[in-house]
């Protein structure tokens, strides 16, 4: 039996690492949450849950702006 | 939340967190910027540059409510803290938020879902830090 061509090996290993990334891609797209997070100046971070009073008024900030942009124009 | 023009002013003009920017910025300039912008990011839906009196220098659409809209933001981020925010990225189902305040401006984003934060924030920071030099928004990164 002979050993595979070398650029099937490179081309199996490439879809290989794609496939891993379009499953990860899905998940990340089923699992997650809407989140608000804020940074400030030294690269601190905090995340405001939706459920709180501050992560609330956020999302209805967030929610005016993304209505005033309206949709993505088609190209 | 609707802000009156007094209101907006001193959210921006006050809290700015690089308020260093003397530099008097044009309308043109930060249109370019926002061209350049929407060229780099396929998944941005609308956006706006704002200076440090809060006022739109450019705005994809409607500068008005993006001007009311990005002040209430900005209110409520910084009330959150309780100091003033540099970035803030919100994710939502619709769509995510993006608003970064650099070199006495500030500019905020609307994408599509799953956009990539860093990249955005890296292209943001750096029309911002053009705008604010007078070298024009994103030119010195082609």
């Amino acid at each position: 039996m002979t050993p595979s061509k070398p650029h099937r090996v490179l081309l199996d290993r490439v879809s290989g690492y794609a496939d891993e990334a379009a499953a990860y891609m899905r998940r990340r797209r089923v699992a997650r949450r809407p989140f608000a997070r804020v940074y400030y100046r030294g690269g601190r971070g905090a995340d405001h849950a939706v459920d709180s009073v501050s992560g609330g008024e956020l999302f209805v900030a967030a929610g005016r702006l993304i209505e005033v942009a309206g949709k993505k124009p088609k190209q | 939340m609707t802000l009156g023009q007094g209101t907006r002013s001193g959210i921006l003009a006050d809290r700015m967190v690089d308020a260093n920017s003397g530099t008097a910025i044009s309308d043109e300039a930060a249109g370019q910027a926002l061209a350049f912008l929407a060229e780099m990011s396929p998944d941005l839906r609308g956006a706006a540059i704002l200076d440090s009196a809060g006022a739109v220098l450019a705005a994809s659409d409607r500068p008005e409510r993006w001007g009311e809209d990005v002040a209430a933001l900005l209110e409520v981020a910084d009330r959150a803290g309780g100091e003033p925010v540099e970035q803030i990225h919100i994710a939502t189902e619709q769509g995510e938020v993006f608003a970064i305040r650099h070199a006495g401006l500030a500019a905020v984003a609307v994408t599509e879902r799953f956009a990539l934060a860093s990249l955005l924030f890296f292209d943001m920071r750096s029309v911002l830090r053009d705008l604010a030099s007078g070298n024009g928004g994103g030119e010195a990164l082609l």
